[in-house]
C-alpha cells in the first residue's frame, strides 16, 4: 500500500500566508467536508480537533502535527494535509506540515502505519524539501506518488523513538548528571562514550542512592528515622563521584527495528519506563513508555 | 578401596572449593554430591537417603518463622531500645548488644541474628560517630556463643541434634550452662578491652534518643501472634520427648502457622526472597558428599585411627575432639566440618561400645565447632556475613583485625569448655 493511494489532491493545501493553528484546522475541515461524506462535519469536527489537541499534543519535533479523529460507523480512512511555508507555533514546536486523519473508531492499524510513514517522511530532509517546493496540492500529490511512499504493515521503534536523546559520558560527575536530569526533567539517561557507543544507563534512583549507605538498605523499614545526615551530604559529594561509579552496565536495550509490542514486553518485564535504542553498539535513540502511550495507544 | 579414593578425592576437591570460595559453595557441594553418584561411588537412592530431611525442613521452618517475625519489626525495635536504654554510652551499648545478640541467636540462629542486627548497629555507630568494628566483632562473637547454647542456635547443633537422639532439652541442659559461663567471662573481657577510649557527644546522643522505635511495630496483632507461636514452638521443643515430635515438624508447624496468620498473601515472595535456597542446597550437597565417605568405609577407617591414638579412652577422645574441632572450625566453615565429623563420632560409638560414654563426645563436638567458629574471620557463617556487610559500607574489618579479638575470646571459650567437660563428665 502506498501513502498516495489514501490521498486526494483536492485535500492537499499549500499555504504561503501566515496563519494560526485554528485557521489551518478550519481550512482542513472545510476541504475534507467538501469532498467526503462524513458522519460528523463542520464546526463539530473542528471542535473535536481542538479538544483532542488540548488532551494530547499532536505535534512532533520533526515539524509535523498529526491530529487524528475517530468516528463511529465511518469505516474508512481519509486524509487532509496542509504544507505551511510559514510554520505555525504548536505550543512551542514549529509546525510546517499538518496532517488531519479521520478513521473509524476501530481501525487503528492502518492509522498507525500511515503515521509511521508520515513520521519517516518528516525526518527525511531531502524528501521534505522536495515536497515543500511544490506550489499546489496537485503537484504535492504527484510528488508523493512518484516517491512511492510505502505504508508499512508494522510500526518500528525507530518510528516513535526520540532520535539523538540526551546522554551523558561516564566521566561526568554527579553535579552534571543532576543538572541534565533537572534541566530536561528526565529520570534516566543513557551513558555513552565520545563516539556515542552505548555503555549503559544511569537513573535518578542511582543518583539518590549515593546518599544512602548500604546498611540502611538492609533494614526492613526506616519509619523510626526522621532525618539522616548522609542523604543531606549527597550534595557535598556531587563533584567527586563520577557517573561511571553509579551507572548500571547491563541494562536491556532495544534495536531500532524492534516492534512496539517487543518494547512494551521488555518494559513490563524489566519494570523500565524508558529504554535506549542501540544500533551496532551506538546509541541512536530513546523510547519511553509515555511515547508509546501518547503516540500509539491514545493516538 | 578404589571407590574410597574417588569419594575422598571428590570430598577434598569440594571442600577445597568451599574453603577458597572459588565457586559458589552451594554449587560446589551440589556438583560434588552428584559427581559421587555419576562416578558410581554410591547410587542415587543411597545418596538421597543420606540427606537429613529433619535438618532441611527445620531450616526451612525457621526461615518461615523469621520471615514473618522480621515483618513485625520486633528485632529492630529491640536493637534501638537497647541503644536508648544504654543512653548512648558505648560500653553499655556493646554489653547490652552482646547479650541481646547471644539470646536472639540462641532462639533464631546466629546468621539471621547477625543479618538483622549488624545493619542497625552500623546505623547506631554512625549516628554516635563510633568506630563500628569493635561492636560488629563483639556481636559476631556473641552470636556464635548464643548459637552454641541451644539445638536451634547454630547449624552444627541442628545437625548434631538431628543425627543423634538428643532432644532440645538435652542441649539446653548440657550446653546452656557452659555458654552462660562463657558469656559472662566474655563480658569481662569486653570490659577489659573496651572500657576506655570511646566517647559520645551529647549532641549525637540526643539524635539517637529521638528515634521513634514505636513506629517499627507495624501490627501489634501480628507481633502478639508471632511471639505466641514462637513461645509455643519453644514449649513444644522442650516437651519434644513426651510429645514425640521431631524438630523439623515443630519448626515447620510454627513456620507454616505464622505464614498462614501473617503473610498468606505473600507466599510467593517468601518462597523466593526469604527462604535461603543456597543454604538449603548447600546442606543437601554436603550430606550426599559425606555419604560417599561413609558408604565406602573411609569414616570407619578414620574412627579406627582416632581410637588408636586415644586408646579408646573417652576422656582423652573428648578433649581431642573439643580442641580439634575448635581449631578446625576456626579455619574452615563449621558446617562442612560437622557434616564429616558426625558419622565419625557415630563410628567411634561402635568402638567404644558403651553408648553412655559417647555423650561427652557429642557435647565436645558441639562446643568445639560452635565456639571455634569465633577463632578467625572465616570460622563461621555469621562472621563472613557480618564482615561482608561492614566491608560493603566502607568499614574494612581485615582478617587480622578480627582474628586479634576473635582468638582471645575463642581461647577463653575453649579453655572454659575443657574445664566444663572435665568437671561435669569425668570427675
Amino acid at each position: 500500500m502506498y501513502l498516495a493511494s489514501f490521498l486526494d489532491a483536492r485535500d492537499i493545501l499549500v499555504e504561503q500566508r501566515i496563519l494560526t493553528k485554528e485557521q489551518v484546522y478550519n481550512m482542513l475541515v472545510e476541504r475534507i467536508c467538501q469532498h467526503h461524506q462524513l458522519p460528523i462535519c463542520g464546526t463539530k469536527l473542528y471542535d473535536m480537533i481542538i479538544k483532542l489537541d488540548e488532551e494530547a499534543p499532536t505535534a512532533y519535533p520533526t515539524g509535523i502535527a498529526i491530529p487524528h479523529i475517530r468516528m463511529e460507523g465511518f469505516e474508512d480512512t481519509v486524509i487532509a494535509m496542509a504544507f505551511l511555508q510559514n510554520p505555525v507555533d504548536f505550543e512551542g514546536t514549529k509546525i510546517s506540515w499538518v496532517v488531519l486523519i479521520i478513521t473509524d473508531k476501530t481501525s487503528s492499524k492502518t492509522y498507525l502505519n500511515i503515521v509511521a510513514a508520515l513520521m519517516r517522511l518528516s525526518k527525511d530532509t531531502s524528501a521534505m524539501a522536495h515536497l515543500n517546493s511544490a506550489h499546489d496540492g496537485h503537484s504535492v500529490f504527484h510528488r508523493l506518488k512518484e516517491m512511492q511512499v510505502e505504508i508499512k504493515r508494522d510500526l518500528y521503534i525507530s518510528d516513535i523513538m526520540i532520535s539523538d536523546p540526551v546522554s551523558i559520558m561516564p566521566d561526568a560527575n554527579l553535579r552534571e548528571l543532576n543538572y541534565l536530569m533537572s534541566a530536561n526533567k528526565i529520570a534516566g539517561l543513557p551513558v555513552v562514550d565520545e563516539n556515542k557507543n552505548y555503555l549503559g544507563e544511569v537513573n535518578i534512583l542511582d543518583l539518590l542512592k549515593v546518599g544512602i549507605p548500604d546498611y540502611l538498605m538492609m533494614l526492613d523499614n526506616l519509619n523510626f528515622l526522621m532525618s539522616f545526615e548522609p542523604l543531606e551530604k549527597l550534595f557535598d559529594k556531587q563533584d567527586e563521584i563520577k557517573v561511571r561509579e553509579i551507572m548500571s552496565k547491563d541494562e536491556i536495550y532495544l534495536r531500532p527495528e524492534a516492534s512496539i509490542i517487543e518494547a512494551v514486553f521488555e518494559m513490563i518485564l524489566h519494570k523500565k519506563r524508558y529504554m535506549s535504542v542501540v544500533k551496532d553498539g551506538k546509541l541512536v535513540g530513546l523510547v519511553t513508555a509515555m511515547d508509546i502511550l501518547l503516540k500509539v495507544i491514545t493516538a | 578401596m578404589f571407590l574410597m579414593i574417588i569419594a575422598l578425592a571428590v570430598f577434598a576437591i569440594t571442600y577445597f572449593l568451599i574453603i577458597t570460595e572459588w565457586i559458589n559453595k552451594m554449587l560446589a557441594a551440589l556438583v560434588g554430591g552428584f559427581v559421587i553418584i555419576l562416578l558410581r561411588v554410591v547410587n542415587q537412592h543411597t545418596a538421597f537417603e543420606a540427606i537429613d530431611w529433619n535438618v532441611i525442613f527445620f531450616l526451612i521452618g525457621m526461615m518461615l518463622v523469621i520471615s514473618v517475625m522480621r515483618e513485625t519489626g520486633v528485632f529492630m525495635y529491640i536493637a534501638i531500645k537497647i541503644a536508648k536504654l544504654a543512653k548512648g554510652k558505648p560500653l553499655n551499648i556493646m554489653i547490652l548488644m552482646f547479650l541481646a545478640t547471644a539470646i536472639i541467636s540462641a532462639l533464631m540462629g546466629s546468621v539471621t541474628t547477625i543479618m538483622i542486627l549488624v545493619p542497625i548497629m552500623l546505623l547506631i555507630a554512625g549516628e554516635l560517630k563510633l568506630p563500628p568494628a569493635p561492636f560488629i566483632i563483639s556481636m559476631v562473637i556473641a552470636s556464635n556463643m548464643g548459637g552454641a547454647a541451644t539445638m536451634i542456635g547454630d547449624p552444627p547443633n541442628i545437625m548434631i541434634g538431628s543425627a543423634t537422639d538428643y532432644s532440645f532439652l538435652d542441649f539446653v541442659l548440657n550446653l546452656t550452662p557452659p555458654v552462660i559461663i562463657i558469656v559472662i567471662s566474655s563480658l569481662g573481657l569486653i570490659w577489659m578491652l573496651y572500657r576506655k577510649g570511646m566517647q559520645v557527644s551529647n549532641e549525637r546522643r540526643a539524635k539517637l534518643m529521638e528515634y521513634s522505635e514505636k513506629n517499627l511495630i507495624s501490627s501489634k496483632k501480628l507481633l502478639v501472634a508471632s511471639l505466641t507461636v514462637l513461645f509455643l514452638m519453644l514449649l513444644a521443643l522442650t516437651l519434644q520427648v513426651p510429645l514425640q515430635l521431631d524438630t523439623a515438624t515443630i519448626a515447620m508447624a510454627g513456620g507454616l502457622l505464622l505464614v498462614v496468620i501473617g503473610s498468606r498473601k505473600k507466599v510467593e515472595k517468601i518462597l523466593v526472597n526469604d527462604i535461603d535456597w543456597i543454604t538449603i542446597f548447600f546442606f543437601i550437597g554436603l550430606f550426599m558428599i559425606v555419604e560417599g565417605l561413609v558408604f565406602t568405609g573411609f569414616i570407619d577407617l578414620l574412627a579406627a585411627s582416632v581410637i588408636k591414638v586415644t586408646g579408646g579412652e573417652p576422656k582423652t577422645t573428648s578433649m581431642v575432639i573439643l580442641w580439634l574441632s575448635g581449631a578446625f572450625s576456626a579455619i574452615i566453615d563449621n558446617v562442612p566440618f560437622v557434616a564429616a565429623m558426625i558419622p565419625m563420632i557415630e563410628k567411634l560409638g561402635v568402638y567404644i561400645g558403651d553408648p553412655s560414654k559417647l555423650h561427652p563426645l557429642w557435647w565436645s563436638l558441639a562446643l568445639g565447632t560452635c565456639l571455634g567458629g569465633n577463632g578467625t574471620l572465616i570460622g563461621a557463617s555469621a562472621n563472613i556475613v557480618a564482615v561482608g556487610i561492614a566491608n560493603r559500607n566502607g568499614f574494612k574489618i581485615s582478617f587480622k583485625d578480627y582474628t586479634k579479638i576473635g582468638a582471645i575470646f575463642t581461647l577463653n571459650s575453649i579453655i572454659l569448655s575443657t574445664l566444663y567437660i572435665w568437671l561435669r563428665y569425668y570427675r
